[in-house]
């Protein structure tokens, strides 16, 4: 279905959640999106639709991957894009979020693109400021963008997600990029399985809609796709798992695994990967199975559409706010 | 304005040290109550209040808040925070050590508290148990005692380490005080700002377990047996602590439990929105713990409850929910919050009235909480249907930090008395 098929406007100024979004919105997302990665594939990737908006990256947390993807696909869409590495500057001299925040909304950006430590900072930015938030990652609890171009990235190999079974293994209970996938899936209609030890899953993880195993061979049977998570080092070291090694041979991805899921299994990880911990190095170069790269480039597209269609209930709002006066 | 003598007649006296809760009224002489019943003689007073259709009940008692350090800008003084607690009812409160108050260095610790004595309200003090509250040294507690403090507290801090905690029971049982701590496993509560939920796993917050609860008042319970020490539960806020506290109790243990406002009214899904203005320490529960406590005040398990007061800077509240300091201000919102129990058929109001009044009194042995005759004239009168919103750009403090700020109440303090004299109006 083309978007002149139906009529419905994006209705969103912030993209904070997964849960903010139903499945419309999703086809609306990841048919912009798809524009945007052919476009990517031309030499002439520039384009104007955000002319005149200002774009801020404001990451609290280091951040290279992610605030790459966002400033290129500002800067690709005509926006102007600011990086604010907040964590250098005025949060160390002890100012609140709060009065940073409005600080910086009074320069009068008008899309934040928000990383934070604490759960919840990017509502809390959208409710101080009266600006559009797109949360690019807060603490453990979601990082939306980086669902939406997994699925994408799903939906270009099958045309569709919903109906096809995909495992998330790892560290579960630290994730965003987990709980964010999990609340994804489960809207546009996947099967999800979860699979880690006991101490890497949340205590409450059998009700969030998912099968949860502690044994990758049985997850992996018939699985159509497999999610590699981001290992952290410092809990690789005996508080959560006893060794890197240990969880390599009990949850680490490989070919010879991955025998019993179906023939054409894609393999996924959001980065950076620890090759050897959660997947074989091999595995994860192999282009017939990983689309780890494939990720990256959606990456872009993916947030080129979601910035154009923020941008563009931002104009839509300022238009109707200026007819009603 | 000290009367010689005054007469509050026609009232609807609830006393709940007596059981009391019927039409009467009170003579107060020199300060002090002279005469209750229904027979009053009203010519021999020189000032007459008729209560028609109000509440008479004794001026309530707080045994946990807290003041900001002495001197902090824009801060909530002493003189702010009476008159807070006169507003809101209270005619005694304690000030409890904190993490920016930690009460723990006995020199100036008399003269601290002479200077507390002045303010209308009686502002009592705790000492801190340990030195910075860190749970490891012990502060000089004795002296602290003998110097006014009339428990020793550890603000949010668990003694994480057993043998301290024994040792901490021991040396305090010679001086006949409670040592009230907050029940927690260390281990598994350091760092946490919510319960282990559904929702805080959902919203990928660092979470504690409820059943830390329950291994801390297991663990400090058996210690206190052992050590012949006087316990304090210091809010206890889970239904697993109060199976635990139930437990220690029925070997025959002087067990005192104290819960806060805010888990007597508020649950985990009003922190749903991530306000900062409901992180708490110990932090919201479930709505079945909160239940749970409010049948452990109409049994009588529960001694007392507690405002935890504790009014926040700006700044500190200006940060997500996560990073927030904990705390709210309850001191003139607390008796709104429970009447609404009241209201809503949950909790009878002499229930509501004995955790306030003559619970906290006798855990600490003070004269007041009660109309009897000899008893201090420590009252207030309550409108019990009086509806208000909470406002708290209209506190006596210049802190605003409140988890109640847009609710609506029903019940309000009209007047305050301390020793037979008026510190609070509404009218005025």
């Amino acid at each position: 279905m083309t978007r002149a098929a139906f009529s419905y406007d994006f209705p969103h100024r912030h993209l904070i959640s997964v849960a903010d979004l139903n499945p419309v919105d999703i086809r609306i997302i990841f048919e912009r999106a798809a524009h945007w990665l052919a476009v990517n594939r031309t030499p002439d990737k520039s384009s104007d639709v955000l002319k005149g908006l200002t774009v801020l990256n404001l990451f609290f947390e280091a951040s290279t991957r992610t605030q790459g993807s966002f400033e290129m696909a500002g800067k690709r869409l005509g926006a102007d894009v600011v990086n604010f590495a907040v964590a250098h500057s005025s949060a160390s001299k002890g100012e609140s979020l709060s009065d940073t925040a409005r600080t910086l909304a009074a320069m009068r950006p008008d899309i934040m693109v928000v990383r934070h430590s604490a759960t919840g900072a990017p509502r809390f930015l959208a409710e101080r400021t009266g600006l559009a938030v797109v949360n690019a990652g807060d603490g453990m609890h979601e990082h939306p963008t980086q669902a939406l171009l997994d699925s994408f990235t799903l939906a270009q190999h099958w045309g569709e997600v919903g109906g096809k079974r995909i495992l998330i293994v790892g560290d579960i209970l630290h994730s965003r990029v987990a709980r964010s996938n999990i609340g994804l899936l489960n809207i546009l209609g996947a099967e999800i399985r979860l699979c880690a030890p006991p101490t890497l899953l949340p205590s409450d993880v059998d009700q969030w809609g998912c099968d949860v195993f502690h044994d990758l061979d049985e997850a992996l049977q018939d699985c159509d796709a497999v999610m590699a998570l981001r290992q952290q080092k410092e809990r690789m070291s005996g508080g959560f798992v006893p060794s890197a090694r240990e969880f390599f041979h009990l949850f680490g991805l490989t070919h010879e695994r991955l025998e019993v899921c179906a023939p054409d299994v894609l393999v996924m990880h959001p980065g950076p990967m620890n090759r050897g911990t959660e997947i074989h190095t091999k595995l994860a170069d192999d282009p017939e199975k990983s689309v780890i790269l494939e990720q990256v480039e959606s990456g872009v597209a993916v947030r080129m559409a979601v910035l154009e269609l923020i941008g563009e209930t931002i104009r839509r709002d300022f238009d109707s706010r200026e007819a009603g006066q | 304005m000290s009367e010689t003598s005054l007469a509050i007649i026609n009232a609807r006296l609830v006393d709940p040290a007596s059981g009391h809760d019927g039409p009467g009224g009170l003579l107060i002489e020199d300060g002090v109550i002279a005469q209750t019943g229904s027979e009053i003689d009203v010519d021999a007073a020189d000032a007459v209040i008729d209560a028609k259709g109000c509440i008479l009940a004794p001026a309530l008692i707080d045994l946990r808040c807290a003041k900001e350090p002495a001197l902090t800008p824009d801060g909530e003084t002493l003189d702010t925070l009476t008159a807070g607690a006169a507003a809101g009812g209270f005619g005694t409160i304690v000030l409890a050590p904190n993490a920016r108050a930690p009460l723990d260095k006995a020199d100036g610790f008399a003269g601290m508290n002479r200077g507390l004595a002045k303010h209308g309200v009686n502002v009592l003090s705790a000492c801190g148990a340990t030195q910075g509250l860190a749970g490891e040294q012990m502060a000089e507690i004795g002296l602290m005692v003998r110097g006014g403090a009339v428990y020793a507290g550890q603000g949010d801090r668990p003694i994480a380490d057993t043998r301290t905690m024994r040792r901490l029971l021991a040396y305090t049982s010679q001086f006949d005080i409670w040592l009230s701590v907050r029940p927690a496993d260390w281990a598994l509560s350091d760092g946490t700002v919510a319960l282990e939920s559904d929702w805080s796993a959902r919203m990928g917050l660092p979470a504690e377990p409820a059943l830390s609860e329950r291994i801390a008042i297991e663990r400090d319970a058996a210690l206190a047996e052992l050590s012949g020490g006087k316990l304090m539960i210091d809010r206890l806020s889970t239904a697993d602590g109060l199976t635990a506290l139930r437990r220690a109790r029925t070997r025959d243990q002087e067990i005192a439990a104290t819960v806060a406002v805010a888990h007597l009214t508020l649950n985990e899904v009003d922190a749903g929105g991530l306000d900062s203005a409901f992180r708490m320490d110990p932090p919201l529960r479930a709505e079945a713990d909160r239940r749970a406590l409010v049948e452990a005040v109409t049994s009588g398990e529960i001694d007392a409850v507690v405002t935890d007061h504790r009014p926040t800077p700006f700044d500190d509240k200006g940060e997500p929910f996560a990073l927030a300091i904990a705390g709210t201000m309850s001191l003139e919102t607390a008796l709104g919050a429970m009447l609404g129990l009241v209201h809503d058929g949950q909790l009878e109001l002499i229930d509501a009235l004995r955790v306030m009044t003559s619970g906290p009194a006798d855990l600490l042995g003070l004269p007041q909480g009660r109309i009897a005759e000899g008893a201090p004239a420590d009252l207030i009168l309550i409108d019990g249907d009086k509806p208000w919103v909470c406002d708290p750009d209209r506190f006596h403090s210049a802190r605003g930090n409140c988890a109640w700020a847009g609710r609506r109440f029903q019940g309000q303090v009209l007047q305050t008395l301390i020793g037979g004299v008026t510190i609070y109006n509404q009218k005025a």
